[in-house]
């Protein structure tokens, strides 16, 4: 089982990739668990085809412990079992701390046990702005973490802070920075600049996306692109960067 | 209103029994807290503080700490101490507040075990449990941890008669009245050898010899974690009861039957059924069923236990009731015409029901102390 947390600003497109790279897994035969771990819950929504799901936390607060796993997990696109951990109301509770309650419960209800996915992807909220959010990269749960960038300066940003966190937490057994994945908004020396984020934060670019309209045409058609377009360039990348996940995880591909 | 004590008292929390389990292994028990588990541990549920010293420490989190998440003071704080004073072990017990935050205590304890050079144990206490929960998981801990495969040295186990471990013993239930060493000299008395108490008056050297006892007395249910660890690493066979008065025969031939067999006895329910008994007994499961078999005996008369505590269906009879909320004890306690409890219980029980004083120190503190009785000694 390989288990890989994704992190980046905010709207770089974090769901999109996770999610085409969830279906990229599930083409190959593996079986793919995607948790979305954003109060939004909209993590999984392209393999739902726009379906919402009631979320861990949802199940929590409604009826306590009184709850099958199977209630927490949707299957998905090509198989992949998806689940939501949810969160408070905007401006409510604590967002962190229900992304902590949610994954100790879907520990406690053996979803990895029962399920045993090969892919276990964790699509983590924007910026590991508290604890909680540092929860999927914690030990027992991710071995990789995987940060999602642009060349935009905000994101470069964000994803330093991200690389940062996952270095203070090196003692202490967490996840490891697996690398960073280019996805291209097509600003003045990308390239350059996440190369020199990846230097800095001495990792690797291990994979890279074209900025393609076909994204946002899936997005609208709730599909991922590698069920609206799978025949196009756009789902091939998809496909070639979930071999570099593989490789970098171990997984054979 | 439900989940809420108004006349009664409150069971020391779990947090306390981690504390409890652990005073006299010179170990260094840190609560992680601002400070209030600290004063509720000593002042009212250790009564060895004054008397016997032990290394336990509050953190003393505060509020900026735990909204910066600075587990690095924790670290270094008992880093620090742990050097200064090279206790046996580090245990970090949690509390409500860093549970709420979500404190990563697996990986405080693995960089605090790597700095310090000793066996760190964290226990996932919230103060919302019972001192059963605390003491159980501390008291299985240490069991596991310090227990091999059996001892090198055959010499050093070998001794005449049954080798016993008594385990779940704390002042929580048996208070520093006589009733620790009494069931030592008991057991002694019946020809049975003592290997180790968990952990009252044990050494941790002690304790890693548990693996080589015939049989194991769970003298109360706090006992029940480690003994069944006992039973999954060396086969060990268990006996839950507590020898009570007149009821210690049937504790010493259920600790021959099960050396002997290989077989586990829960011995505290060879009692008759409490269904229609208008006599009531309320505490710990195991103590409680043993003191109303000692009851029984001596009186002839069937026993309600009614247990408040974290407790097993099987250590218990027909009749007898868990129920924990004020409102729901009261409504039992109405129908009975004598009630055995701690004085504390009293502004719930009928006026006209006979009332027999039976102090708890994880109920009751301090304060009814020196009433509270050496429980192999009574019920002759």
């Amino acid at each position: 089982m390989i288990k890989i947390a994704v992190y980046g600003k905010g709207g770089i497109g974090k769901s999109t990739t996770v999610s085409n790279l969830a279906a990229a897994f599930a083409e190959k035969g593996f079986t793919v668990m995607q948790i979305g771990c954003d109060p939004k819950a909209d993590s999984t929504v392209s393999l739902l085809h726009g379906e919402s799901m009631t979320t861990v936390l949802e199940l929590v607060r409604s009826r306590k412990n009184d709850f099958t796993l199977e209630d927490m997990v949707k299957v998905g696109y090509q198989g992949v079992l998806c689940v939501e951990a949810g969160g408070p109301s905007p401006g409510m509770g604590c967002a962190g701390r229900g992304i902590i309650a949610a994954l100790d419960k879907l520990k406690e209800k053996g979803a990895y046990d029962i399920y045993q996915p090969d892919v276990v992807i964790y699509d983590v909220l924007g910026d590991v702005v508290c604890g909680g959010f540092s929860m999927p990269m914690r030990g027992g749960y991710a071995d990789k973490v995987l940060i999602i960038t642009s060349g935009e300066n905000m994101a470069i940003h964000a994803a330093a802070n991200i690389a940062m966190a996952v270095e203070n937490f090196k003692d202490r057994g967490y996840a490891t920075l697996g690398g960073l994945i280019l996805n291209r908004r097509n600003v003045k020396r990308e390239e350059e600049k996440v190369q020199e984020l990846a230097e800095d934060v001495h990792s690797t670019v291990i994979g890279s996306l074209n900025h393609s309209e076909l994204v946002l045409d899936a997005e609208e058609m709730h599909k991922t692109v590698l069920e609206a377009f799978s025949d196009s360039e756009m789902a091939e990348e998809y496909r070639f960067l979930a071999s570099q996940v593989a490789e970098i995880c171990g997984l054979e591909w | 209103m439900r989940q809420v004590a108004r006349r009664i008292s409150t069971y020391t929390a779990d947090v306390s029994g981690v504390c409890s389990a652990l005073y006299e292994l010179g170990g260094m028990v840190v609560m992680h807290d601002p400070s209030g588990c600290n004063s509720t541990y000593n002042t009212h549920d250790e009564p060895r503080w004054y008397a016997m010293d032990s290394l336990i420490f509050i953190s003393g989190l505060a509020e900026i700490d735990a909204i910066m998440g600075n587990d690095d003071k924790l670290i270094d704080d008992v880093v620090t101490a742990a050097k200064q004073l090279s206790p046996q072990f580090v245990a970090l017990a949690r509390t409500p507040i860093p549970m709420l935050n979500g404190t990563d205590f697996d990986a405080i304890a693995s960089v605090i075990e790597r700095k310090a050079g000793i066996p760190v144990f964290y226990f996932p206490t919230n103060g919302t449990h019972s001192y059963v929960y605390g003491v159980g998981m501390a008291l299985e801990k240490i069991a596991d941890y310090y227990t091999g495969d059996g001892c090198e040295e055959q010499s050093d186990c070998d001794a005449d008669g049954i080798r016993v471990n008594l385990l779940g013993v704390t002042p929580l239930d048996f208070s520093v009245t006589g009733t620790v060493e009494s069931m030592k000299e008991l057991l002694k008395e019946e020809g049975f050898a003592l290997v180790s108490c968990m952990a009252m008056g044990s050494s941790l050297e002690e304790i890693s010899q548990a693996g080589w006892a015939d049989v194991n007395l769970v003298v109360s249910s706090v006992g029940l974690p480690a003994a069944r660890l006992l039973q999954k690493k060396f086969g060990t066979p268990y006996v839950v009861g507590t020898p009570v008065g007149r009821f210690v025969n049937q504790i010493a031939t259920d600790l021959r039957t099960a050396a002997d067999t290989g077989k586990s006895i829960i011995s505290c329910n060879a009692r008759p059924d409490s269904v229609d008994s208008k006599i009531a007994l309320i505490g710990e499961s195991v103590l409680s069923g043993s003191m109303a078999a000692a009851i029984s005996q001596v009186h002839g008369k069937a026993v309600k236990v009614i247990c408040p505590l974290e407790a097993e269906e099987g250590l218990f009879v027909p009749g007898d009731v868990r129920a924990s909320e004020e409102e729901e004890l009261e409504k039992i306690l109405k129908d009975m015409s004598v009630i055995i409890a701690d004085p504390m219980y009293r502004p719930i029980c009928p006026e006209d029901a006979a009332f027999y004083e039976l102090p708890h120190e994880a109920f009751s503190g301090r304060i009814y102390r020196r009433k509270i009785p050496d429980f192999v000694k009574i019920l002759q």
